[in-house]
């Protein structure tokens, strides 16, 4: 059996020149967000065990808890709004299509009886407010002529709405049933958030034109803007008021966040200038910002999450991050006597995580060019990506030491090291295979089919390279010459995964056509075969350090675990570990079995064999 | 294509007197009939069934399944499973594909019908979803 022990969670998906909406629920510390097709609450006391709703259909847009924390409506860019309960087995309670395009942000009235949902409703209704359990419309929202970016609803009766958006206008709507009241031109470009105080006495909009405008709340007339002086230098993406309604947090592109102080009269003063750690590139641009209860949480274009503490500004803030698009590889290493996980995903990332703690940091490389194959080795880890270059980069707890890349000829589809000889590597191209000791191509080999992947056993004497057809050709290593010494014809597919097993005596190997076998390596006899429970290509497979279990990841999103000495069909299945597919495993102990895949989540799992 | 006396009085047997727990059936091309080529005796397991079937080649065979339901019922039921592995020959599959339907209607009294294309397909997680 296999449970789920840890899940190290995705960051929200971010994009530059949009603020995202991030929300919470007060009352349980959690927050809430979007990244793909998931929605991810996690609970900010415990960072390890956030749960995952994945069962939008298209991307996630904005997700938010209903005022009594029951129930959470989540909205995708089709349109559609799915409202579900929160605990036990998160019950769909309705789905409706509220809009014929994106939306963009959603809010439930403080009754919990409407939601108002705002968006791109190509040319047709931009705004819908609706009664959670029927549908039915609660109001006409006309005003707007382009998308509409964000709306709130006042949190205090008599009931308000209002909206803005890339029209520039800020539209007042008295209600419910709701009907346009006055509208506000006073921005001069986007308008990206607007928010009521908790107390229902005023609200904020915060504009791309650097400016921060404060407005009654039962009138909609204005009273107040953020001073200039102190102000933005950069579009406000978002901002979020304080549970006091005395306090106002805004992020903004130019990468700082402010703390206002809102008096009576509607005047703003600065109060604070929060810098948020980062290099200082366009990854550090801050993009979404909440504050709930004691906590000011900041997220950066880049997805890292940075935590303030509302009480004592002056305390540095904690931060962490993740991954943003799929994972497409993973990999173990032993740095400083500890296993650390690296999970490389295709825009260039690599983030280091540690068992039992999460996130650790990332791995600052030079040049992040995309990454298509990564592996590590000692102190080492060596990425080739879409062009033509092999990096080999020595690893310094999370610095990269200078290295220069070595070129090999055309686009890289694996890359095998040695464990015990790490200047040795084997890359997989096109048509043959590269061998490298250290940074030099020692010898080119043509081999005369095309080459998908290939693995070299742990003394650096065998290398064992898959074909697309389907067979597998060993080779003996000498110098700088390989040597075909057998070919193994059982796979009816591509083979997409080698790998040999820790004590070298047995290999696995893995196709697309959903089988894996284990080979002996000596004697090159089947030792376990039929391992033919996936419904789709396998992507990966590991084994245990102590050569007993085999783990295999998959496309169709499920890990199974075999056990070599039991017939394949006592197999453990987990499945539906990653939403879209497995693309990484990695054991970490005996017992502990690490997956990643196209979620960008990296999950752990505990293995308890039967 | 015949199916010969033999065949169907073994599966007789298999369905009346119980002394077999399987029968393995296999096309003669010579005779151009179906033939009996192995059965099981009833303290046989079900690996036993699988292991007496070859990796790569097609064969119709029928099992007699034991099990007990949820209201503690001992049931019985019997399975024909059509045996066409993906790695045997395309002519053995179309061999056997075809006249799969003349010794089906021989065999009066099959509860359930599978075909298997390999070893997963007919586990006996899928034999007892099946009969449930």
């Amino acid at each position: 059996m296999a449970h789920l022990a840890e899940t190290y969670a995705c960051v929200p998906a971010t994009e530059r020149g949009r603020g995202i909406l991030i929300s919470g629920d007060p009352r349980s510390d959690t927050i809430t967000y979007c990244n793909g097709r998931s929605v991810i609450i996690r609970q900010l006391g415990a960072p390890l065990e956030p749960s995952i709703y994945g069962e939008h259909a298209y991307q996630a847009t904005v997700a938010r808890f209903s005022p009594n924390g029951e129930w959470v409506a989540t909205a995708d860019v089709s349109g559609v709004i799915r409202i579900w309960g929160r605990y036990g087995d998160r019950a769909l309670k309705n789905e409706f299509r509220v809009l014929s395009g994106r939306i963009d942000d959603l809010q439930w009235s403080p009754d919990g009886l409407r939601i108002v949902a705002c968006g791109d409703g190509k040319g047709k209704s931009f705004v819908r407010a609706f009664m959670w359990d029927s549908g039915t419309n609660v109001g006409e929202f006309d005003g707007h002529s382009r998308r509409v970016l964000s709306c709130a609803f006042k949190p205090t009766r008599p009931f308000r709405i209002v909206t803005c958006g890339e029209d520039f206008l800020v539209n007042f709507y008295e209600g419910p049933p709701f009907k346009f009241k006055l509208s506000h031109r006073e921005h001069s470009n986007f308008v990206n958030c607007v928010r009521f105080s908790p107390d229902g006495s005023k609200f904020i909009t915060v504009s791309s034109d650097k400016k921060g405008l404060i407005y009654d709340g039962k009138t909609g007339e204005k009273i107040g803007e953020l001073p200039m002086e102190d102000g933005h230098k950069g579009s406000i993406y978002a901002g979020s008021w304080s549970p006091d309604s005395k306090q106002v947090l805004t992020v903004s592109a130019d990468k700082t966040a402010k703390v206002w102080e809102i008096m009576e009269d509607g005047c703003g003063k600065l109060r604070r200038t929060l810098e948020c750690p980062g290099s200082g590139g366009v990854d550090d641009m801050l993009v979404g910002c909440l504050w709930q209860n004691d906590f000011l949480v900041i997220v950066s274009l880049g997805g890292t999450i940075t935590i303030f503490s509302a009480s004592d500004l002056e305390k540095p803030p904690v931060s962490f991050s993740g991954h943003m698009k799929s994972i497409t590889s993973l990999v173990c290493l032993l740095q400083g006597g500890q296993k650390v996980f690296l999970s490389g995903s295709y825009d260039g990332i690599i983030t280091r995580w540690i068992q039992g703690t999460g996130y650790v940091g990332k791995v600052v490389r030079k040049g992040s060019s995309q990454i298509k194959c990564l592996a590590a080795v000692g102190e080492e880890i060596i990425t080739s990506g879409f062009d033509n270059k092999v990096w080999r980069i020595p690893l310094n707890d999370d610095q990269c030491g200078d290295t220069e890349p070595v070129d090999v000829g055309s686009q890289p589809r694996g890359i095998a090291v040695a464990v015990q000889i790490p200047e040795l590597a084997l890359v997989s191209i096109d048509s043959g295979v590269v061998m490298l000791r250290g940074l030099k191509v020692i010898s080119e080999i043509k081999l005369g089919y095309a080459v998908t992947t290939s693995a070299i056993s742990p003394d650096g004497t065998e290398a064992v390279v898959g074909a697309e057809d389907g067979k597998l050709h060993i080779y003996s290593i000498s110098g700088d010459t390989l040597t075909e010494e057998a070919v193994l014809e059982k796979h009816r597919g591509t083979i997409t995964a080698i790998c040999y097993s820790p004590d070298a005596s047995m290999f696995a190997s893995a196709d697309s056509n959903r089988e894996a076998v284990v080979w002996d390596r000596e004697s090159r006899e089947v030792k376990l075969k039929n391992m033919l429970y996936h419904t789709a290509r396998i992507n990966c497979l590991a084994w245990s350090p102590d050569n007993h279990l085999i783990a295999t990841g998959s496309l169709d999103t499920n890990v199974i675990v075999y056990e070599l000495d039991k017939p394949a069909s006592n197999r453990i299945t987990i499945k539906g570990a990653h939403l879209g597919g497995v693309y990484g495993v990695a054991f970490g102990d005996e017992n502990s079995l690490i997956s990643a895949g196209e979620d960008a989540c990296v999950r752990v799992w505990k293995i308890e064999p039967q | 294509m015949g199916v010969a006396e033999h065949s169907k009085i073994t599966f007789l047997e298999l369905q009346r007197k119980k002394v077999h727990r399987y029968v393995i059936f296999k096309i003669d091309e010579k005779k151009k009939e179906v033939v009996v080529e192995k059965t099981g005796a009833p303290g046989e397991s079900y690996d036993d069934f699988t292991a007496a079937l070859p990796e790569n080649d097609c064969r119709y065979a029928v099992y007699d399944f034991d099990y007990v339901t949820e209201d503690n019922c001992q049931k019985s039921k019997i399975f024909f499973i059509a045996w066409s592995p993906s790695i045997s020959r395309i002519r053995a599959k179309m061999l056997y594909a075809t006249s799969k339907d003349r010794i089906r209607h021989e065999l009066d009294g099959i509860h359930y019908e599978i075909q298997a294309t390999d070893p997963t397909e007919m586990e006996l997680e899928v034999l007892r979803d099946r009969a449930s």
